[in-house]
């Protein structure tokens, strides 16, 4: 039991970063149809923003503020430099396109992910980067917490739990609750009608673009909190959540949200459970494993859990 | 019909061997081309200076490159270093398109690195078909220089500075063994040559020595390793960790911590950084002492640090130092033999006559007639303590 509990929230804490990652892939295919395969990269440059932050706040070993507050203002360091940046791409790599054929954004999405890797790497180098909270009062955030059965649920992972969903619950509110988010979901379901009826395209993308890019910089310092970040990191991170959001169906909300969740768990499950006496040991082979479950949902379900099936005028 | 399939099938394969047959030939013509050594002499570094290991290759640049600075002119050569990138996560792909890169550049009379074992055992068959002769200052797989169960993935102009895994993997077992007096010990793989073989290694040992051992094998791209930690038995002494990117070393043990449970984290040669991997208690053995302990290298290390300011003096630097002082004091030799000229088979033959006094990892250096290893080399096993510095314990 205390496995199946550690796991879980394993799984838990894994889950909720790939969610955020995979809601920015999801909003901006939901608005412009575009795979936006620079978002593993722009969460890649939220790892180094919040590692950036955290060093001018005096590292983790000696905080000049709370630790709270440390981890509440990377957080909202690394969702501005994102949004920013992802505004700037937006501008500037895919703007010029929108009416091009859709390959071109496509190749374009690949060039600005290249260039923010080997940007980043020519300016802070190879090297990783650790935000390393366990020199904070000699690990209290790891040793402390939640605890369930036998086991301690982590100040940090809560954290991460938390601010995930917490952000999860505002961008729904903001998505369903707002004019703005309204002008999306309009602009999502035709664009040409909406900028009929007087909604402002431009504003529209430039906000999901705000929105997509902030959630990554947020998912960047989430995961770096626990795990070295290097500028590599984008690719996996990336390659993760798109799979989520496909898996939930990419362009609903709580599709991408539910995506990650159940790719995070599959992850922590299979790589805890499936021994290899017989068969492929989960350790192992847990790619293999999930993306074989994932084909075989693929199959039955084209348009991933809660996706919309594409219906054409015939 | 048939008759022009068969007939372009002939076309095709008589081609194929030409073209192969041209490759060996030019190859064979490149190695005795002779060379003016006035002449400015290329030399690569094929190394990983970018992606996860990017640490190791910028860490070994800047020592090869401050061994040419100060070294070359006293050799009497004009020797200009160039980094060959290959990525630990791209696979041997890069090693070999570097490989045809450097044989088809006249001026490379020698190449250090590569410096992963895989990327050797992928592209040294091409060097040594130039009679390139290249030697790593990192890559410690066994089978590289010695035939182990009929596998050899070397070649005879593959030279290394640093002693392989054949000598690790024991050490490391019998420290933990005689050491640490361990009873169970979970070995970890990434699925990559590197810590496969040096895992095997260890495991071999320590059944012998009738230690349960538990193998535990995760993707290299791996970056959450708290799925692992899970499986590691609470009752285990060490979790044998054979990365190459140390910062998951200390991820590791940090989330063995947090699961509560009381196994060390024990690093290779791979994961020796005192600035990533620093969790004290934790456990790493590397191919070269701190020699910031050697009395010899004073100026050494003053000299660099005055090139490099704020960097602290790592394990992987000063053997790719050494690296650089064998390959040009080789060049050096062949240049004087052939009075002012030549070739690569010439520089390849003076290789193994090399012997440095002042060796930079301590005492001096000499080849090992056996094997292109380094002659009575050893690893040596660091406790990291609760300041992060490294001591050494065996």
């Amino acid at each position: 039991m205390d496995q199946f509990i550690q796991l879980t929230v394993d799984g838990l804490t894994l889950g909720s970063v790939y969610a955020l990652i995979a809601l920015g892939y999801t909003l901006v295919y939901g608005v412009l149809k575009l795979l936006n395969f620079a978002h593993g990269d722009v969460f890649m440059v939220g790892t180094f923003a919040g590692f950036g932050v955290l060093q001018v706040l005096g590292g983790p070993a000696n905080p000049k503020v709370p630790i709270w507050l440390v981890i509440m203002l990377v957080t909202l360091a690394a969702m501005a430099v994102c949004a920013a940046l992802g505004v700037a791409i937006e501008r500037f790599a895919y703007r010029p396109l929108r009416d091009a054929p859709r390959i071109a954004p496509l190749i374009s999405a690949l060039g600005v992910s290249f260039f923010l890797a080997n940007s980043m790497q020519l300016l802070f180098g190879a090297t990783p980067r650790n935000y390393d909270l366990f020199q904070y009062h000699e690990g209290t955030l790891y040793l402390r917490g939640l605890h369930i059965g036998g086991v301690t649920v982590p100040l940090l992972r809560i954290i991460t739990i938390v601010a995930a969903f917490v952000l999860m619950v505002i961008l729904w509110f903001l998505v369903n609750k707002t004019r703005t988010g309204k002008a999306m979901r309009a602009t999502s379901f035709d664009r040409e009608a909406a900028a009929m009826m007087g909604i402002d395209i431009d504003r529209v993308i430039v906000f999901t673009f705000i929105l997509g890019s902030a959630l990554a910089g947020a998912a960047g310092v989430m995961f770096s909190l626990r795990v070295p970040t290097n500028v590599s990191i984008g690719f996996i991170a990336g390659l993760k959540g798109f799979i989520a959001a496909v898996i939930g169906g990419i362009g609903s909300i709580p599709g991408a949200m539910a995506g990650g969740l159940i790719l995070g768990f599959l992850e922590s499950y299979i790589q805890g459970y499936v021994h290899g006496a017989h068969i492929p040991d989960g350790t192992q082979w847990s790619d293999l494993y999930v993306f074989s479950v994932l084909i075989v949902l693929m199959l039955f379900r084209h348009q991933g859990l809660l996706g919309r099936p594409d219906i054409r005028k015939v | 019909m048939k008759k022009a399939f068969v007939l372009a099938l002939a076309v095709l394969a008589t081609s194929v061997v030409a073209a192969s047959a041209q490759g060996s030939q030019t190859a064979a013509a490149r190695s005795l081309a002779n060379f003016n050594c006035s002449k400015t002499i290329t030399l690569p570094f094929v190394t990983p200076l970018t992606g996860g290991a990017g640490f190791l290759g910028a860490e070994q640049m800047s020592w090869a490159k401050y061994a040419v600075k100060t070294l070359a002119p006293g050799l009497g050569l004009k020797v200009k270093l160039v980094g060959g990138d290959t990525p630990v996560e791209q696979g041997p792909a890069p090693a070999q398109t570097l490989a045809q890169k450097y044989i088809g550049t006249p001026s490379v009379l020698a190449l250090l690195g590569p410096s992963t074992s895989g990327a050797v055992a992928a592209s040294t068959k091409a060097y040594y078909a130039a009679k390139l002769a290249h030697i790593s200052p990192s890559a410690t797989r066994t089978t590289l220089t010695k035939t182990v169960g009929g596998t050899f993935e070397g070649s005879p102009s593959f030279f290394r500075d640093v002693p392989g895994d054949y000598i690790q993997g024991p050490s490391d077992a019998n420290f933990m063994v005689n050491n640490l007096h361990v009873k169970k010990v979970v070995i970890m793989d990434f699925q990559e040559p590197y810590s496969l073989g040096l895992a095997s290694a260890v495991d071999t040992t320590l059944k012998a020595k009738g230690v349960s051992t538990i193998r535990l094998s995760a993707p290299n791209t791996t970056t959450d390793y708290s799925a692992y930690v899970t499986k590691v038995p609470s009752d285990a002494d060490i979790v044998f960790f054979p990365t190459q990117k140390p910062g998951d070393a200390q991820t590791f043990a940090q989330q063995l911590i947090e699961q509560g449970k009381k196994a060390k984290v024990f690093g290779g040669d791979g994961s020796n950084d005192a600035s990533q991997f620093k969790q004290p208690g934790s456990y790493v053995s590397n191919f070269a002492p701190d020699i910031t302990g050697i009395p010899a290298d004073a100026q050494i290390i003053a000299g660099w640090k005055k090139d490099n300011p704020g960097k602290a003096v790592g394990s992987f630097g000063p053997p790719a130092y050494g690296a650089a002082q064998i390959a040009m004091t080789a060049i050096s030799k062949a240049c004087k033999a052939g009075g002012g000229s030549t070739n690569r088979a010439a520089v390849f033959h003076t290789f193994k006559k090399v012997a440095i006094k002042n060796w930079i990892l301590g005492g001096s250096f000499k080849w090992s007639t056996k094997s292109n290893d380094p002659l009575n080399a050893k690893f040596y096993i660091f406790q990291i303590q609760s300041n992060g510095s490294y001591k050494l314990v065996g």
